[in-house]
């Protein structure tokens, strides 16, 4: 017996793209689909973060893991991060987590000799792969304006340092996935929102007076209906404003006018908004959530023979 | 000292098997999937693809517990089809639309890049 697909075939809209910020529309599919690529995009993208320290002096007015809880939630470039291996899947160095393959060493080596304070920043990490650096200083490497990254651009401050004070470390960063510690979720915010359907009835909506109007339109608390100066016809300007909060249809029906407008959420259109810590880029976030997303598919799938076999020996012991 | 290790989260222990059927004892076509290591993300999708089949009487999924890192995915089928076959067929299916998903945002990714809409 042969499976029928029931597959669908979504649609998508790049609306605006920077490396770190996407807005795009979904359409034609659900939205436990939308949900789900959300939630794998915060959850379970694989990056790079730094996950042990070695304190060799630390001398400053900050504790060793204070220090180190920070060197964590520096984002690192993690272009790398899909084809590298796990720490505890990495059989070259059984367990140990310090190998090329699963890991990539830091050393930061800072002492103050002068009556300035001075900032130890993400600046001062020394990486031995130029491919995973804190996001800023690759920023700042590819900018071809280096002065607009002056005085407010000086790294990530990881701690301040006055005279006589120092910080000498080694730290070791590795693959990891938000689910496990947050430092490792690529994504800053990801959210989707209903794509609103708003229907305006023009014969009622021309029973108002000017004045009518303008009170029913000030009534939304984002801009999402305005007057037109010529025609003083009421227009939507701006649906994707609406925030669902319902207060124009409350207000028609105070004025005596329900049903003035309809607003529905189309169930199978999604707007979403994608921001990156950095780590990789926005668009790339979402490629690389498809992936994951499908990698657990195929990990849940019942082996055919297995299940077949289940169910006819359940069969031949008589079952219901 | 006694706290569980992060990643009890998400990696399967080593004997446990990923997925495991259980056939139900009173009714024909139906039985329970128990999905060891997953949530929300696989469940919510699986049940919804999974109402898309017209052979598929009841579909839906439980996290019994929030520190039990597993689901519990229950299908009802007419006779026309079995939970298994209703199962991997909705697995199937979303890996096709994702990988319909992903060819169509990188082919507009692309397009994107060359000419940006107004907006
Ligand atoms: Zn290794």
């Amino acid at each position: 017996m042969e499976g029928v697909s029931y597959q669908r075939l979504p649609k998508i809209m790049i609306r605006e793209m920077k490396d770190d910020y996407l807005k795009f529309n979904l359409t034609d599919t659900d939205a436990s689909m939308a949900n789900a690529l959300r939630r794998v995009m915060i959850a379970e993208v694989p990056t790079i973060a730094i996950d042990l320290v070695e304190i060799e002096v630390n001398s400053s007015v900050l504790n060793d893991e204070f220090i180190s809880h920070r060197l964590g939630l520096i984002p690192l470039t993690s272009d790398l991060a899909m084809g590298m291996r796990f720490s505890r899947d990495c059989d070259s160095c059984d367990g140990d987590g310090q190998c090329e393959f699963c890991s990539v060493e830091f050393h930061l080596n800072v002492r103050c000799d002068s009556d300035q304070t001075l900032d130890v920043t993400s600046a001062d990490l020394r990486s031995t792969d130029p491919n995973v650096v804190p996001v800023d200083v690759a920023a700042r490497a590819l900018s071809s304006d280096p002065s607009s990254f002056d005085s407010d651009q000086r790294g990530i401050i990881i701690v301040k340092l006055r005279r006589g004070q120092e910080l000498r470390l080694r730290a070791i960063a590795r693959k990891g996935i938000g689910k496990d510690h947050a430092k490792w979720s690529p994504a800053a915010t990801v959210t989707f929102m209903y794509e609103p359907d708003i229907q305006i009835k023009e014969d009622l909506m021309e029973t108002l007076t000017l004045e009518e109007k303008r009170n029913w339109v000030e009534s939304s608390p984002t801009k999402v209906f305005d007057i037109d100066p010529i025609t003083q016809q009421v227009m939507v300007v701006d649906s994707e404003a609406y925030t669902y909060d319902e207060e124009v249809i409350k207000k028609a029906e105070a004025m005596g006018k329900p049903g003035l407008v309809e607003i529905y959420a189309k169930e199978d259109s999604f707007i979403f908004t994608v921001e990156s810590t950095g780590a990789i880029k926005a668009s790339q976030l979402v490629i690389n959530a498809i992936d994951v997303l499908r990698q657990k598919l195929d990990a849940v799938r019942m082996q055919d023979a297995e299940a077949d076999f289940k169910e006819f020996t359940d069969h031949m012991q008589g079952g219901g | 000292m006694n706290a569980p290790d992060r990643y009890e989260r998400f990696v399967v222990p080593e004997g446990t098997k990923k997925v495991s059927y259980e056939r139900d004892t009173k009714i024909v076509n139906a039985g329970s999937f128990t999905i060891e290591r997953e949530d929300h993300t696989i469940g919510n999708i699986l049940r919804m693809q999974l109402h898309r089949d017209p052979n598929v009487l009841f579909a839906g999924y439980k996290l019994p517990h929030p520190l039990q890192y597993k689901i519990l995915v229950r299908i009802h089928t007419t006779n026309q089809s079995s939970p298994s076959q209703a199962y991997n067929q909705a697995i199937t299916d979303l890996d096709k639309e994702l990988e319909h998903l992903k060819k169509i945002f990188e082919e507009e990714k692309s397009r994107f890049e060359v000419k940006p809409r107004d907006y």
